[in-house]
Order: structure tokens, then sequence, then C-alpha cells
């Protein structure tokens, strides 16, 4: 009886117990940032945790080009005190949020939430359209002063601001100006992200979800800052919110991405964001690991003949150089972002393709087998992706010139095999237009020994290899590989 | 006290006949009216099959009820034992089989016409290949004009999570899978058909009217099942061979001589079309 009752009890508490409920999202730190020694590793978590936060409270960096999203309301009066402002007539609504997340879950979900003030008149643009992304990034308005949220009590409307030192912010504002909270896009992207693509890209985007160890091709590590498959130049190192937008919309035939079609667009846009933002992340990541990691890695604490006095000249050039260092790389970040939606960043053919014919095909036969291009190297003399190249000790990318693989066959950024491109099964990953392929063969793709021909090869002789790579009969080989 | 168990006991058939008669009223009922003219054949069974269960259920139920109420103050009479009866043995065993015998013979038309083959309706024609995925349904259509090959041809158009069919007229799919089984279901149509790998299941449907029917798989088919989200557009047939077009012009795209259409014009403009 006793047993009988003592199990029912236990049955009853177990929708209040729930699953694991400790293992709230949380970022992690690279493998590159774990060979730091801890003095050094604890700087770097601290950057992160300062510019990006944790998943739980987003801090929005305003000068990273990421669309976050705002919210906020026009200012009903500054004051009473130093920094305070309240936020529209008393009696009327205060901040007012426009995305379906309320105003205290968005002020909840961020550490030091940005503030920008527009003047009146001067920024209309950026304020009406509230929480939808906007094309280009933060509002024109952040560029002048940003200062923090310390506290908004909804009941008095009253919004307190601080400055970077975290003292009461000297408010350049008039009443009448608006007043706007950025990230509450990032906030509904993170949402998103966690629901739809954490599983497999994990929490951090390192590609390690919880699903992605099943996986034959592994989910996408965003942390370098690369996705394979973009329409931007060779030089240009990102892909554009456009590449990203398509990717989430029709998915990457022949690996476990799976096409998210019938999302609104507005929510493709805000995961499509919130991945940027984690990429610039891992980017800042192993920025500080490159800029610390021959000094100050643990392995070099170990070799050193006094480790205090290593920890002495770290902190000294920390304090000294830091500043510097990380305003640099969020400038670089800022950059390349920006570059690749630049509309010259786009590899658009100026001839259109040559007509499909016999000896349009023959030519890209010719070019495919040639020494020049030596595409058959990796894709096999019939396209089957079995040439010699995946028999033999190549160079990794992304290390120096020369350094050589362990195991035979081809390697990715990321340290996987990749297996050139099977072109007879009629799949192809990164899309299947005309222009798709004719940018694969442009730009190469990014992070994979695929090199870019867009310097070595005319744009009439691309497209009689593209001519020829469609017009390789293909098998009906349904399989995911 | 002593009524507690005749009311216990028909406490619940009443409140599951409640249920059914408020069902279709607090939408618990089917997902919408049959879209089309087999999907109305099929919720005629349906109904007829309820007919019978409710009269059985409701019958069974009130000799229930009856029994327990009167055995609650029937002090006098004494329980017996009996063997049973030879003839309402015989009757109770003839009259369900009856039952199920007239049901079995009475649906097989709806069932012949929807699953065999050489009874599908006159006309009806292959209109795109669907192949199921981990976790995506990946579409092929031939090219505009062209009739659908079972192997791929290169002018074939290909798409995904969105199939676009004409309506008013029976079409058939070619229904395959690449990894593990899916079930193409699309409840508006009463449609349900296994995709089974190694197999193509040629699987027909009419829609009656122009429409947007949600595409879901109904096949437990792995962790991501929940996300085989697709949708089942019904146009009319110059929106159809306009939606093929796009289709073409898209996917020929070469940079310089069409205007690019995204990914989201691809879902967007089969509503365009319809209004």
């Amino acid at each position: 009886m006793k047993r009988s009752i003592t199990i029912i009890l236990l049955c009853a508490a177990l929708p209040l117990v729930g699953c694991d409920s400790s293992r709230a999202p949380a970022f992690q730190l690279s493998e590159q940032s774990l060979e730091l020694s801890g003095f050094a590793r604890d700087k770097v978590q601290g950057e992160l945790s300062s510019g990006f936060g944790s998943p739980a409270e987003l801090v929005v960096w305003p000068e990273l080009d990421v669309d976050f999203g705002q919210f906020g309301g026009t200012i009903g009066k500054v004051g009473p005190r130093p920094g305070t402002i309240r936020v529209g007539q008393s009696g009327t609504e205060g901040l007012s949020s426009q995305s379906e997340l309320a105003v205290d879950r968005l002020l909840e979900g961020l550490r030091g939430a940005a503030v920008v003030i527009s003047k009146v008149g001067s920024n209309e643009e950026a304020s009406a359209d509230g929480d939808k992304p906007v094309e280009g990034g933060a509002p024109e308005g952040s560029a002048g002063n940003v200062y923090r949220v310390a506290s908004y009590d909804a009941k008095s409307q009253l919004l307190s601001v601080v400055d970077e030192s975290g003292q009461p912010a000297t408010l350049d504002a008039a009443d009448g100006d608006t007043v706007q909270i950025l990230g509450s896009a990032l906030q509904s992207g993170r949402n998103l992200y966690l629901r739809h693509c954490m599983h497999c890209h994990g929490v951090s985007g390192d590609g390690a979800g919880p699903t992605a160890q099943y996986f034959k091709v592994k989910p996408r590590d965003y942390r370098q800052g690369i996705i394979k498959f973009t329409s931007t130049k060779a030089s240009v190192p990102r892909p554009s919110r456009d590449d990203l937008f398509r990717i989430i919309k029709l998915g990457v035939p022949g690996t476990y991405m799976p096409s998210f079609m019938l999302l609104p667009d507005d929510e493709v846009k805000m995961i499509s964001e919130y991945v940027r933002w984690l990429a610039m992340r891992g980017e800042m990541e192993r920025k500080l690991n490159a800029w610390l990691v021959t000094s100050y890695s643990q392995e070099a604490v170990d070799e050193a003949d006094s480790p205090a006095e290593l920890q002495a000249e770290f902190d000294t050039e920390w304090a000294e150089e830091a500043g510097d260092y990380i305003e640099r790389f969020g400038n670089d970040l800022k950059l390349d972002w920006q570059d690749a939606n630049k509309p010259e960043s786009v590899v658009n053919p100026s001839v259109p393709r040559t007509p499909s014919s016999p000896e349009s095909i023959a030519n890209g036969r010719q070019i495919f087998l040639s020494k020049d291009a030596k595409c058959a190297s990796c894709h096999g003399e019939t396209g089957r992706g079995n040439g010699p190249s995946t028999e033999a000790f190549n160079d990794l990318p992304g290390q120096p010139p020369g350094t050589k693989s362990d195991k035979p066959g081809l390697f990715d950024n990321w340290g996987n095999i990749v297996e050139p491109r099977n072109l007879t099964t009629g799949v192809f990953r990164g899309g299947r237009r005309p222009i798709d392929i004719y940018r694969r063969i442009h730009s190469g793709i990014k992070g994979t020994p695929m090199q870019a021909f867009g310097t070595t090869l005319k744009e009439e002789q691309i497209w009689d290899v593209v001519n020829y790579v469609l017009s390789i009969p293909f098998e009906d080989k349904q399989s995911v590989h | 006290m002593n009524k507690f168990w005749p009311i216990f006991f028909m406490f619940w058939p009443i409140l599951a006949i409640v249920s059914f008669v408020i069902a279709p009223a607090m939408n618990w009922w089917f997902p919408g009216p049959a879209m089309s003219p087999l999907g109305q054949q099929i919720d005629n069974l349906f109904y007829l099959i309820l007919v019978i269960v409710a009269v059985t259920f409701v019958g069974t139920h009130v000799a229930l009820g009856y029994v327990l109420w009167r055995g609650v103050d029937n002090k006098d009479q004494k329980a017996w034992f009996s063997h049973g009866s030879h003839n309402l043995e015989i009757l109770w065993s003839i009259a369900p089989a009856g039952v199920l015998m007239f049901i079995s013979l009475y649906q097989l038309d709806v069932w012949m016409e929807f699953r065999v083959k050489s009874h599908f309706p006159e006309g009806t024609t292959p209109v795109a290949e669907v192949t199921a995925r981990q976790f995506e349904w990946r579409i092929r259509y031939p090219a505009p004009g062209k009739k659908l090959m079972t192997t791929p041809q290169a002018d074939d158009l290909y798409t995904v999570n969105d199939l676009h069919v004409p309506f008013g007229r029976p079409v058939s799919i070619r229904l395959r899978s690449m990894d593990v089984q899916h079930a193409f279901f699309v409840p508006e149509l009463r449609v349900k058909q296994d995709a089974v790998p190694g197999t193509v299941i040629p699987v027909w449907f009419e829609a009656s009217q122009l429409g947007e029917y949600d595409l879901t798989c109904a096949e437990l088919c792995g962790w991501g099942h929940y996300k085989m989200r697709g949708r089942v557009f019904a146009e009319n047939e110059s929106g159809f061979e306009r939606y093929l077009k796009t289709l073409q012009a898209e996917q020929n795209f070469d940079g310089v001589t069409q205007p690019e259409h995204s990914g989201a014009q691809i879902a967007e403009y089969g509503i365009e079309d319809s209004q």
C-alpha cells in the first residue's frame, strides 16, 4: 500500500519536475578559446559577454551591421532627474512594441539595451519601420550618442538611461523626440532560431547541436563567417542577406538542411539576421584568439619560467591594447558584412548564357578536362566526383600553404572531408539555375577546395562549362549524399 | 448512493454523445468540408458508419442503463445461471457480420477509385513527381506543355514544399521517398498515402475549388517530422500554366536576360495569381 502511494505521488510530481530545466541555452566558447590560458580565456569570455551577451540576455552592439529591430515611443518629457525620460503623455501608452513580444519581455531579454534618440523630423523613417527588419542595418540615429537602459517603470512610464560609463546620461533630447530601444528583431530572431535551427546548428552557431552528431554532412558552423553557397565574389568573404534568405527558404538539396519555404518572409529575415549576428560573435572570438594565442596559450603558461610574470605581462598588454584591437575587430566585422550586401559584390555576368549547343558543350568539356581549369582532377573525367585529388594528400584550406592533411582526401575549412560534387546525380546544393552554377565556378565555394575561376576563365568559357555541367546526363539516383 | 453506479455509467456515454453533437460547432470536427469529389464520398462513408455505430452505441447503453437502474431497488429477485440462448447467439453473430459485409461491399467503389490505378477517373493527368525527404517535399514538374516523364528530363522544373495543381480536374502525382517512410496527407482533400522508399506510388486527387490546402507528413519520419510543412495550391488552368512559366523563367535565370525571382517570390506568386 505504502509503495503504491509513493509511486502515485511520484507520478503526480512528474509534471512539476518536467524535463531537465537546468540546461538553459548558453553560448559556448570555441575549441581555440579553450587552448588559451585561464586568464586570457576569462578576458575573451568577458569581452564576448559584454559585446554579445547570452541567449537569455542579448547585448546589442549598435556599431555592427545587423538590423537589430527597435521598439520605443515618443518622449513626453525629459526629466525629472538627469538621465530620465517620461515616455509619452501620462495616461497614454509608454514604450510600445510592434513585435509579438511585449515590452517587458523585450527589456528583460536585453542586457543594457541600447537606446537611440532621434530628433523630431530627422529620422522619421527609422522610427516608422518599427520592429520590421530594415535593409542596411542599424538606423541612422545610432551613429550619434548611444545610451543604455538602466530601468523602465511601465506604470510611471519613466525610462532611466545611462551612458557608457554607467552614469546617468546627459541627454541630448527634447520633448517630442523619438526614443528607440534596439533589439526587438534580434530577440524574435533568437526565438525563431532556437525553435527551428538550434538543434542542428547549435546555440552558439557552432554546427554542433544535439542532432548534428547523426549527420554525415555536418551542419554549417557559422563562427568563421563563411557560408558555402553565396552569390558574392571570391574577394568578398561573407554572404549577403539575400544568400542566407535563399538558403533558408529553399534548403540545401543533398544535405540535411530542409527548406523553410512556408515560414513568413519577415521571420526568415529575422532568422538570417540572427545567424549573421551569431557569425559575427564567432568571428570576434576567433579574432581575439588569433591575437592572444601565440603568447598566452595554456601551453605558453606551462612552459613559462614564471607564469605570474606572464600573466602580469598579459594584464599590461590587455589594458593598453585591448580597446584598440576590439575597436578594429568590430570595424572589420562591420565592413566585411556590409561589403557582402553591396550590389557590386554580387557576381553577375555581363554576357548572357551561351545557348546550350553541342559546340558550347564540347568547349565546356574541353575546359573541364584542360590543364588550366583541372576540374577533372577533383570531379573526375566523367563528373562523378571521383578525381585523383580525392585520394591524394592535399593542402588544408584556411591553413598556411603547405599544411598537408594527415589523411587522404579533400578537406574544408571546418576539418570535414568533402566529396567533390558528383555531377551525374542532378543534385546541386547551391541551386540548379545557370546563374548558380556560374557563380560556383566564378567565385568557387568558400571554405572548400573548390577554387574561384573568375579570373582564369573568360565569362564565355564559364558559360560553356555551365552548359557542359548541365548536359551531363544524370542518373536518377535519389540518395542524400 | 444506490444510484451512483447507474449514474456513473450513464454519465460517460451521454458525455460522449453531447461532445459529438457539439463537435462540429466547436471546430473539433473535420478540417473543413471535403474539397474534392472523392473526399465528399469518403465523408459520406464516414457518416454512414458513424450512424451505424451511433445506433448500436445508443441502443446498447440504453439497455445497460435500464438494467443497472432496475437492479438498484431489486432486492427480491436473485441472479440465476444461464448457458445462454442458442438463437440469440446466432442472431448477434449474424447481424454484425451482415453489417460489416454491407460496409465492406458498399465502400468498395470508393476504395477502388482511390487506390487502384486501373479505376482512376479517366483523364487523370500526372502533374508532378513529389519526393518526400527528411524533412521536406521536393517537387519536379515537367516543362510547360510537356508530359511528366518517369526519368528526370533536362528541362524539368524543380521546387520544394509548394505543390501547385490545377483545380476542377483529376490530377495525379508520382509519390516517392528518398530516405524513410513518409505520408502525403492533404486533410482538406481527404488524401493520405504513404511514401515508401524504393517505390513510386501514383496518387490522384481533384481539388474542386481554388484554394490553398495544408500538406503535412502523416507518418512519424524522424525528429523533424513536424517540419514537413507544405502546401497544395489549387489554381485555375491559366494560373497553373503561368506558375510553371514563372518557375521556368526563374530556373533558367542566367543573371542577365531575365528578372531575378527570389525564393520568396516563388512562394508568393501563387497567391497573386488567384486574386
